[in-house]
């Protein structure tokens, strides 16, 4: 049988910012800009959903006067990304297994 | 980036190229590592003259290090400043380098609380005696900081997976072995070399690393 891949997750631009969030501890928002290449308004509807999902937490701070938004992914995120992979890869496996 | 649906092979590539992305986004410049090997190296190099050459610098060359901490705080937080992202290790590393740093001053005081103790002895022995003592504590005193240095330069390099730090690490503990059958000169020269592999050759690597990872930076997102 195959898995359902989470929709939240089956998205490009969500799927690289939960990606790079999986690989730190916490990112400013700047940072998952600059990776993605997304535009500001985009990334931050998308991080929006994320947040919705209680995949990742988002806080915000200030850094020398300017305001900082931290993003870190949740227990509940880093369990969404691990079913998300094992979903991909019964997608990839040889078509006997699934069959 | 937009955000469309993907097909599962675009997917795992997204998530492979996202991952090695992030990776790239604490590396270590190497500045702090070259400036720890040149300072060391400088200081043993200068000792190493002082004996050789017999003359007497008009203070401890050793002092070096205390004012190497200056450019190291700066250094460190302007490093963190740039930081953008936060990874799960830098936290543990730190703590390592801090306690390294912490165990340096320690034993420096505890080696020289031992040569005031010691001293006195090995005086009264030489007039009792007619001749010096066979035991000279300064051949166990590098032996003692090569493997202090060795350990968070190994942990470091493992776990950074930065190798020539790892082989770093490896040639002070070689060093340390060394040292205990070579003369004092010799250990000077045998630490100035530890430095520079340990640290500042690591160092210079590391900012190699550094600066192309931020060429890569200005190419084209996925």
């Amino acid at each position: 049988m195959f898995k359902e891949l989470d929709p939240i997750l089956h998205s490009q631009l969500r799927l690289a910012a939960i990606s790079l969030l999986i690989s730190v501890k916490e990112a400013e928002f700047t940072f998952i800009k600059e990776k993605t290449g997304a535009t500001a308004g985009n990334l931050s509807v998308q991080l929006g959903k994320l947040k919705e999902a209680g995949y990742i937490d988002i806080s915000k701070q200030f850094k020398d006067n300017y305001p900082l938004t931290l993003c870190r992914i949740t227990k509940k995120g880093i369990d969404a990304f691990e079913q998300y992979v094992v979903a991909l890869q019964s997608y990839m496996q040889p078509s006997d297994k699934n069959t | 980036m937009q955000n469309n649906n993907l097909s599962h092979e675009e997917s795992l590539r997204l998530i492979n190229t996202m991952i090695s992305k992030a990776k790239d986004a604490y590396r270590d410049t190497g500045v702090g590592a070259m400036l720890w090997g040149a300072v060391i190296a400088i200081c043993s190099l200068t000792r190493f003259a002082e004996i050789q050459f017999d003359f007497k610098l008009p203070f401890d060359i050793n002092l070096l290090t205390l004012i190497a901490l200056i450019p190291q705080i700066f250094i460190t937080i302007r490093e963190k400043k740039n930081r953008k992202a936060k990874s799960y290790d830098e936290r543990f590393l730190d703590y390592i380098w801090l306690g390294f740093g912490i165990s340096i001053f320690l034993l420096i005081h505890v080696v020289n609380l031992t040569f005031e103790s010691w001293s006195p002895v090995s005086i009264e022995y030489a007039a009792l005696a007619g001749h010096p003592s066979p035991f000279k504590f300064s051949e166990f005193v590098m032996p003692l900081f090569l493997i202090l240095y060795g350990m968070p330069t190994f942990i470091t390099g493992a776990a950074c997976k930065v190798k020539p730090m790892l082989w770093g690490g490896l040639f002070c503990w070689l060093c340390s072995i060394i040292t205990v059958y070579t003369e004092y000169k010799l250990d000077l020269l045998l630490t100035a070399m530890s430095a520079l592999m340990a640290w500042f050759i690591p160092g210079l690597f590391l900012e190699r690393e550094y600066r192309l990872a931020k060429k890569k930076e200005t190419s084209p997102n996925v």
